[in-house]
């Protein structure tokens, strides 16, 4: 019967070749749109365990005009309940929303090779202290840009060095370039040379203090010439990535839609395929097919244009996505679009079940049909 | 009481539908009894009700009134599940459009209905070898009915009949759709399905000269038996 469901798709070529790529443009948009959601999930997922702040500077929403004097750093770490706190600069070479933006981010050398030891090989670490224009790469830039130690690249008129690939988990730190403060401050040359940041990255005792904590830095600084404004690190990309947040969301409906879309393809296909079978399924049931069999067949075959449609669309999206490494990055803050298999397993599985479903009432009317009213037809 | 030799016994069989507000009488009060290992031939003009009496032998039909015992089972009482098993088993069919599943080779034609039975790949290979073989057919099995001539597609629907070994081999206007040629060879294993292997067969012919192979003829006209006669023993 499987062999019979297989061959079934042929009969019609150029049918089944329509519906099988209809499924797989809905399955990849549906994957591709539930990688995006999965990346900004990932990026602005709040913990209780949270501990990251950030300090911005107050109503600017872009990395050029957030602008804080480097000398916040003393004043902020003497505020109880803060563990830490690093300068950065960032320099981004596109402040709008987009799908490949570089995002340096200009860090005080020797914290940043305390605190990020483990995420590379020491001799690459030292290679990055020793040499004042070099970068370290997060591994998403890296493959998206094709960057590999040794390479010098350009952007956002920022020349450096590439001294290594940074490993890490956090997913800002992933598509970013880091480089010496000093070094960024010099080359961005915006808002004077040195003393100047774009945000303090803060670290909290307590992950229970994290609002207090950041009520106090703000308070501290709110009648200074550079009021701030502090928020949770996911909150702070929450809100920086509002519009891309919401664009998702958008692309979320029509993945779903996408999905609403197989269901409809793979019935109207079941339905015509099987308006023209009456007869044949009349001739198996003389040779002593059941009805429970005869259902079987045309659930196997909805089941056939739901698996692999859905397993090309998947594939692809899987492929794309893994091949592009995009990132959507607005306002200097970015978020990883990641290759998943799950998010591949289940836009299959849905497409499965969605043709199953597609294939239902189909499967039944077949079953039920009488013999003679088949031949008749 | 079931007679072993008698394969197809009915008793005031009658069918009818409704067409249009209105009662069709297909077949009336049709008393008959056909002996096992016979070769009949049903006869008559169209609209006879020769199809429908070997529809509802077949039991992919059923009868409005009256009992219908096949290869000894009571056909009335069983349900669309177990006719189906029940056809599995003890019926073969012919039909005129040959009916072939386009998209399988011959030899897939001839083993769908074994899938229906208990058997190892090794044993459905072995009764479709056979199969082809009874009909000579065996040198295009690897081809698609598109690919064969309408003797030959009849040939494949004739090997996939009887390769479930069924008790009746039932065949509707067999040669109705080919050539002179092509119908006598058709006839001619029939034939010899019936005098070497025993095969009952129950076959629907309007054609006057195919009917001569069979044993016994059984005319039917406006839905009732007229004649039953013996052409040769």
């Amino acid at each position: 019967m499987a062999s019979l469901a297989c061959r079934g798709l042929r009969r019609r070529p150029i049918r089944s070749v329509l519906v099988l790529a209809g499924v797989a443009v809905a399955v990849f948009l549906y994957c591709t749109a539930d990688a995006m959601r999965s990346g900004v999930e990932r990026a602005t997922r709040s913990a209780s365990s949270e501990t990251a702040l950030i300090v911005y500077r107050q109503n600017r929403f872009c990395p050029f005009t957030s602008q804080l004097p480097q000398s916040y750093e003393r004043a902020i770490a003497r505020i109880p309940g803060v563990a830490s706190v690093v300068p950065v600069k960032i320099v981004v070479s596109n402040c709008r929303a987009s799908l490949d933006v570089v995002t340096f981010r200009g860090v005080p050398a020797k914290d940043f090779a305390t605190s990020h030891a483990a995420e590379t090989s020491p001799e690459t670490m030292s290679r990055w202290l020793q040499r004042s224009d070099s970068a370290l790469i997060g591994r998403e830039l890296a493959e998206r840009r094709k960057l590999k130690p040794g390479d010098r690249f350009t952007a956002a008129g920022v020349d450096a060095y590439v001294a290594g690939i940074l490993e890490s988990e956090t997913p800002q730190d992933q598509s970013s370039a880091f480089v010496h403060l000093s070094f960024l401050q010099e080359q961005a040359k915006r808002g004077g040379t040195g003393g100047v940041v774009t945000q303090f990255d803060v670290r909290v005792t307590d992950p229970l203090k994290l609002d207090e904590v950041a009520r106090a830095i703000d308070k501290h600084f709110a009648n200074d010439e550079s009021p701030t404004t502090t928020r949770a690190e996911t909150a702070h990309v929450a809100r920086a990535a509002t519009d891309v947040i919401v664009l998702v969301q958008f692309a979320e409906v029509l993945g779903i839609a996408a999905l609403v879309a197989v269901f409809a393809l793979v019935a109207n296909a079941i339905v015509l395929s099987m308006r023209n079978r009456e007869m044949e399924i009349s001739v198996l049931q003389t040779l002593g097919f059941r009805g429970m069999h005869i259902g079987m067949l045309v659930l196997f075959e909805a089941f056939l244009l739901g698996s692999i449609g859905g397993g090309i669309g998947a594939a692809f999206s899987y492929g794309a996505i893994a091949l592009a490494r995009t990132a959507m990055t607005m306002e200097g803050v970015s978020i990883a679009i990641p290759p998943s298999i799950a998010i591949a397993l289940t836009g299959v599985a849905i497409a499965n079940v969605l043709s199953l479903l597609a294939g239902v009432i189909p499967a039944i009317l077949a079953s039920r049909q009488t013999i003679v009213m088949g031949f008749r037809s | 009481m079931h007679n072993p030799d008698t394969i197809i016994a009915c008793h005031n069989l009658e069918k009818h539908y409704e067409r249009g507000g209105e009662i069709v009488h297909v077949l009336e009060s049709i008393d008959l009894s056909l002996a096992r290992g016979g070769f009949v031939a049903l006869m008559g003009p169209s609209g006879s009700g020769k199809t429908t009496l070997l529809n509802l032998f077949a039991g992919i039909d059923r009868p409005t009134a009256g009992s219908l015992m096949v290869d000894g089972q009571d056909l009335t009482h069983l349900s669309r599940s177990q006719l189906a098993q029940w056809r599995a088993v003890s019926i073969g069919y012919v039909f005129q459009l040959y009916h072939l599943v386009p998209v399988l080779t011959a030899y897939e034609n001839v083993e769908l209905p074994l899938f229906l039975h208990d058997m190892s790949r090794s044993e459905r290979h072995l009764r479709v070898s056979e199969a082809l073989d009874a009909v000579g057919i065996t040198d295009r099995h690897a081809h698609y009915p598109r690919q064969l001539s309408g003797g030959q597609e009849q040939r494949v629907a004739i090997a996939r009949a009887i390769v479930t070994r069924p008790a009746i081999l039932l065949a509707d206007e067999p040669t109705g759709d080919l050539d002179r040629t092509a119908a006598a060879s058709i006839m001619e294993l029939l034939g010899r399905l019936h005098s070497e292997k025993g095969q009952t067969i129950v076959m629907v012919t309007h054609d006057p000269a195919t009917a001569t192979h069979a044993q016994r003829l059984v005319q039917l006209d406006k839905g009732r038996l007229v004649e039953s006669s013996m052409v040769r023993s």
